[in-house]
């Protein structure tokens, strides 16, 4: 909300007191300063002056040299770029020193080897409405050398963001009271009247649904004459950005702005009988003042008349069909209250927001309806002339108050021949809460009398009346909130108080999941954050799609979770995995010429356990994705290795050391993998590993090789962090043995260890693959059959073996691998 | 026989000298001392030498056989020596290094980390809870009004399941205390989301790290408290940091936190970086009524919350928060 600083001076003293302090006193009442605008000039050396001579300046097509007079008895020269003024014309000219708004000093200067002893100004650069496009021209009856401030007025407009709970903040009678009673400076005279003529509205004004609307009054101003609003009302109006449009509708919009209720005038020539507040017919069609239609709903509340046509949109916004024109002579003025919840229904499903919705959806005091109404009669009388007649009210003020408290509340009553009441919140104040929540810091005394500076009242049963603008407050610690705030935070001493805490499962977990990004980090990887909420489907490489997800069980239909209302496409669905997130990073990268392609994300994926009918869950993964060059090149190696699976499997290998890690082909396929395999360790799945499938690196612009694998992060822990025993360390040396095996390029390394475990020779500690070979030209082996040579370990725990032994059990397990592997020959 | 023993003194010794390398050094000693060695062959002689002058010649051996292994073994350190600084004689070492593969931390990471490891050593243990929430846990029990806004599919995710993705890391203050009696001292690192189109200063979905800590009798003084020592130590002990009174619907009262922080060249500023306030009395008796037990009636607490994409781009000037989520390693490399 925008507040001026000269309307809020009508209602509070704000004498002797500077834009940042007021900015500051503004910010502890807990109202945030967005932003403040200096309007107009308050610095004396920007004076008026009179242009005596014009030359253009050589080479340039807009520059003149001006000799000037400003009043000092001699002329000064100033260059200036503007083309819309003549020789005798009278400016603004600031001479140097002076500050303009936004805090721009003036210098003198030279501008294309001329000197410029100043600056002629255009009214934006005095922070005002810019009119004539250029310098702004002055009447010729000012006199020049005169402070332009001494001339028109100035302004600071604080733009301010008023937070939920204060709509008593959202006008400027409401932030001086506020501001009075924070500062203890003076408050001026309310500007509502005292009090109002009113009457039964009877048949005239009809409350369909007293839920929606319980209180509604109208005001019938016969003989008033349209016309452009006094100065003083339209500067008011201009000054925190609006546009004076008619006396009439700009009373309206001032009353909003000054005092905080909503108002709407209506031209009685175009109301047919009485006034109907009821909900709107589904489908019923309805155009506003700016022209825009708009088709309602039931839960819509409007504002009718006996012809049945809508005329205003409750709370939100006037229609084009009753609204003031130039040619209107008598008015229907309406003020009412409407329930928050129905204005904000109706403002959000047609995306239709105005000055009324935004107060009355966080909700206007009922207390106000009469206050505003009455004020702005007063001010279109003083304007607009006409007779008023006394102002008609339907229903009642709506009960703030509970039940319980609705027999001995203070009620403050509005009107004459139709009263509204309006109980008062009363709080009971529990002293000692204040007590715990300040450490006894603030005097009773003191929170009391910054209770009643706040309007507040204790009432002969003890309780605190709380004023009627005050809506949020409703219990004591509504009230504790306010002796806090007022009494200022700053002045409660601070205190460090701790207690001892246990460590939780999550701190372990924490401390588990840092020690995995530690290794990783280690070993070369680059941690990422990608986006949790990605694609269905997508086109665009850049953009995660669940099309590539490479989760540890496989998804089925309906398993993925979309959120109902995505922002788009792109981001419509909860990731499955995070194979997609770490896909479009490595595209992503590969395209800025990363070579070397390690990158892993730890965090949530998320899935339906049953196709959608079953339970959400939210697991925490590792996933970790390489690809590219193993290392990057250099001076000593200019072609690095591709990645092979190898070097993945070594990278899990070292996240889990204590566990055996193996790898299953794994059952089922997952679309974007191709090797898929079940990552087991100590024989339970824990992952799922697979080389990215080619097809699905070409789509993404990854042309190399891609490996992926995705780990379960609480059964890692649970592994990794079992208990454990050290084992004594070998007594006796071991002894090795190696053997070079012939076999057909097909047979797995995991079918030989098998084959060893087999011979179950005790003496066999180790048993390590120790090198691969193959010859593609078939000449030194045949090429479908491949050499591996094994190295064995043998040892006892009592004794140092002999060479006899140690060929006995080499014998025993070679035998083994001939029975037991088929085609086989031993090198 | 104690001149022979003399000449040969003298050649071993030049012999010794001479040698250009350890191989010439080896062939010396086996020359001298080896089993067919000179000095060896005159040591067999003995037998031949009358036995009154066997003393002295023996003694003269002994002599010459302990100045020969000492001139080896000074030759020996000597030819190692040179070896070693031929060893690196022409080693250019302004060579660039071997490039190895690097990694790091996201910088979300280790702003967290650092948050994280301040609070956990004042006492929080850590906490979570899910990110796809109920309505009550995310408004609810937080005190958030019925017909508040941010309960609109405009402003928050919703599943047709009637579930939400949590709109802020309070969430796990509900789901704590109704799992744990009082006292209560948890933080929670953890994402969020809210329904705002990505731009270079809002994500749809971010990170936050909330706190809590309920007991009898805590005060503003321990808010405050707690909370400058947190900022103090993240931003450095001078920071000044102020209290500005604010509105969440769960806390009451409620405030921002502002730093003063100083950009090289530019005007100190005051700069939001937190939220926090009272637990209102409402959520206890919310979490209360809940759980049917009344744990909480009497206790009083705070509550806080920090939005790390912010902290990070406050930290290290970030002007464009996708640069966060983009995960280019140009940009990844200068947090490692």
């Amino acid at each position: 909300m925008n507040i001026s600083r000269n309307w809020l001076a009508e209602y509070i003293d704000l004498h002797e007191i500077d834009t940042q302090e007021m900015a500051d006193m503004l910010t502890f009442a807990g109202v945030e300063v967005e932003g403040m605008q200096q309007r107009g000039v308050n610095d004396d050396l920007v004076v008026v002056a009179q242009v005596v001579q014009k030359t253009p300046v050589e080479g340039s097509d807009h520059l003149n040299v001006c000799m000037v007079d400003a009043g000092e008895g001699s002329l000064r020269q100033i260059v200036c770029g503007a083309q819309n003024y003549r020789v005798g014309d009278k400016v603004p000219c600031a001479l140097p020193g002076a500050v303009l708004p936004g805090g721009w000093q003036i210098k003198e200067g030279k501008m294309m080897g001329h000197a410029s002893c100043g600056m002629l100004c255009s009214a934006s650069e005095l922070g005002k409405p810019d009119k004539e496009h250029g310098l702004w021209v002055l009447p010729q009856e000012y006199e020049v050398g005169t402070p332009l401030s001494k001339l028109t007025t100035s302004d600071t407009l604080f733009e301010l963001e008023i937070t939920p709970n204060r709509p008593d903040l959202l006008s400027h009678w409401g932030m001086a009271r506020e501001l009075a009673g924070i500062s203890g400076r003076l408050l001026k005279a309310d500007p509502a009247p005292s009090s109002v003529e009113t009457k039964p509205a009877k048949e005239s004004i009809l409350l369909e649904d007293p839920q929606l609307c319980p209180l509604y009054t109208a005001t019938r101003i016969s003989g008033v004459k349209i016309g452009p609003s006094p100065e003083w009302l339209a500067e008011r109006l201009v000054a925190i950005g609006l546009h004076p449009i008619n006396n009439v509708v700009d009373i309206t919009n001032y009353c909003l702005f000054e005092l905080g209720h909503p108002l709407h005038a209506f031209d009685a020539a175009r109301v047919q009988g009485a006034l109907h507040i009821r909900r709107a017919a589904e489908g019923e069609q309805f155009t506003s003042l700016m022209h825009d239609d708009y088709t309602l709903e039931s839960q819509d509340l409007v504002i009718s008349d006996d012809s049945g046509r809508v005329l205003a949109l409750a709370g939100v916004m006037g229609g084009l069909n009753s609204g003031v024109t130039e040619s209107t002579t008598d008015i229907i003025l309406e003020s009412a209250w409407f329930l928050p919840s129905t204005v904000r229904h109706t403002s959000r499903r047609l995306g239709l927001g105005s000055d009324s919705s935004y107060r009355f959806e966080r909700g206007a005091a009922a207390w106000n309806v009469l206050r505003a109404g009455a004020r702005a009669v007063q001010l279109i009388l003083e304007c607009a002339g006409g007779k008023a007649e006394p102002t008609a009210v339907a229903g009642q003020a709506p009960c703030t108050v509970s039940e319980k408290q609705a027999a001995t509340a203070t009620v403050l009553e509005q009107g004459t021949d139709a009263k509204v009441y309006c109980a008062l919140n009363q709080v009971a104040l529990d002293w000692k809460e204040l007590d715990v929540m300040t450490g006894g810091s603030i005097p009773h005394m003191e929170a009391a009398r910054i209770l009643k500076r706040l309007g507040l009242q204790e009432n002969a049963s003890g309780l605190w009346d709380c004023p009627p603008w005050r809506l949020d407050l409703k219990r004591s610690c509504d009230l504790l909130e306010e002796i806090v705030r007022v009494y200022g935070i700053s002045n409660i001493p601070a205190t460090r108080t701790s207690i001892y805490t246990a460590e939780s499962a999550q701190d372990r977990a924490h401390d588990f999941r840092c020690t995995l990004s530690y290794r990783l980090v280690g070993v070369g990887f680059w941690e990422v954050q990608s986006f949790k909420l990605i694609a269905r489907q997508s086109m665009d490489p850049t953009i995660a799609s669940v099309e590539y997800a490479l989760p540890i069980k496989p998804l089925m239909e309906g398993d993925v979770i979309s959120v109902a209302l995505p922002l788009s496409e792109d981001h419509a669905v909860l990731r499955p995995s995070l194979a997609p997130g770490l896909l479009a990073v490595a595209a992503r990268n590969m395209n800025q010429g990363v070579e070397v392609l390690r990158f892993f994300e730890r965090g949530r994926v998320f899935r339906n356990t049953g196709g959608g009918k079953g339970k959400d869950i939210e697991m925490e993964v590792l996933g970790i994705l390489m690809a590219g060059k193993l290392d990057p090149a250099s001076w000593t190696q200019l072609r690095p290795k591709t990645v092979a699976p190898e070097h993945l499997r070594a990278v899990l290998e070292l996240l889990v050391p204590k566990c055996e890690l193996s790898l299953a082909p794994a059952k089922q396929p997952r679309k974007a993998a191709i090797l898929g395999a079940d990552i087991q360790l100590g024989g339970q799945v824990c992952g799922y590993f697979a080389r990215v499938a080619p097809v699905v690196c070409r789509t993404l612009g990854l042309p190399t090789d891609c490996y992926y694998a995705e780990l379960d992060v609480r059964k890692l822990q649970q592994l990794a962090t079992a208990p454990f025993k050290v084992k004594d360390l070998p007594l006796y040396p071991g002894s090795g043995r190696d053997a070079t095996l012939v076999v057909p390029s097909a047979l797995r390394h995991a079918e030989v260890l098998k084959a060893v475990g087999a011979a179950k020779e005790k003496l066999l500690v180790s048993c390590r693959l120790k090198e691969v070979f193959t010859d593609p030209s078939g000449e030194k082996l045949a090429t479908d059959r491949k050499a591996v040579t094994y190295s064995f370990t043998y040892r006892a725990a009592d004794r140092t073996l002999t060479a006899e032994e140690v060929d006995a059990a080499h014998a025993v397990v070679l035998k083994t691998l001939t029975e037991k592997l088929h085609d086989v020959t031993m090198r | 026989m104690k001149e022979q023993i003399v000449s040969v003194r003298a050649a071993a010794l030049e012999e010794i000298l001479n040698a250009q390398d350890m191989k010439q050094l080896e062939n010396a000693r086996v020359h001298i001392l080896g089993k067919k060695g000179e000095l060896t062959r005159i040591q067999q002689g003995i037998r031949d030498v009358p036995r009154e002058e066997k003393p002295a010649v023996g003694a003269l051996l002994n002599e010459v056989r302990a100045a020969v292994n000492t001139a080896l073994d000074r030759r020996l350190v000597e030819l190692q020596q040179a070896a070693d600084e031929q060893s690196v004689s022409g080693v250019d070492i302004t060579l660039p290094g071997e490039t190895l593969p690097n990694g790091g931390l996201h910088p979300i990471s280790l702003v967290r980390e650092e948050a994280v490891r301040i609070l956990r050593r004042m006492g929080f243990a850590l906490a979570d809870g899910p990110e796809i929430e109920d309505e009550w846990h995310c408004f609810d029990a937080l005190n958030t009004p019925e017909d508040h806004p941010a309960r609109n599919e405009r402003d928050t995710f919703y599943f047709d399941s009637g579930k939400l993705l949590r709109t802020q890391t309070s969430t796990v203050q509900a789901r704590v205390m109704e799992q744990q009696a009082p006292p209560v001292r948890i933080i929670c690192p953890g994402s969020a989301f809210r329904r705002d189109a990505i731009d270079a200063t809002h994500l749809s979905a971010f990170n936050q790290i909330e706190g809590l800590y309920v007991d009898k009798e805590v005060g503003v003084g321990d808010l405050k408290g707690t909370l400058e020592y947190f900022l103090k130590a993240l931003f450095g002990e001078e920071t000044p940091v102020r209290f500005r009174p604010h509105f969440f619907p769960f806390t009451e009262p409620s405030f921002e936190i502002d730093v003063q922080l100083q950009a090289t060249g530019q005007a100190p500023r005051w700069i939001e970086i937190a939220g926090c306030g009272m637990v209102n009395p409402a959520v206890f008796e919310n979490i209360d009524e809940k759980t049917g037990k009344s744990l909480y009636s009497g206790c009083t607490g705070f509550a806080f919350g920090i939005g790390l994409e912010r902290l990070a781009m406050i930290r290290w000037g970030i002007r464009d928060i996708r640069l966060l989520i983009e995960n280019d390693v140009r940009f990844l490399a200068q947090f490692s």
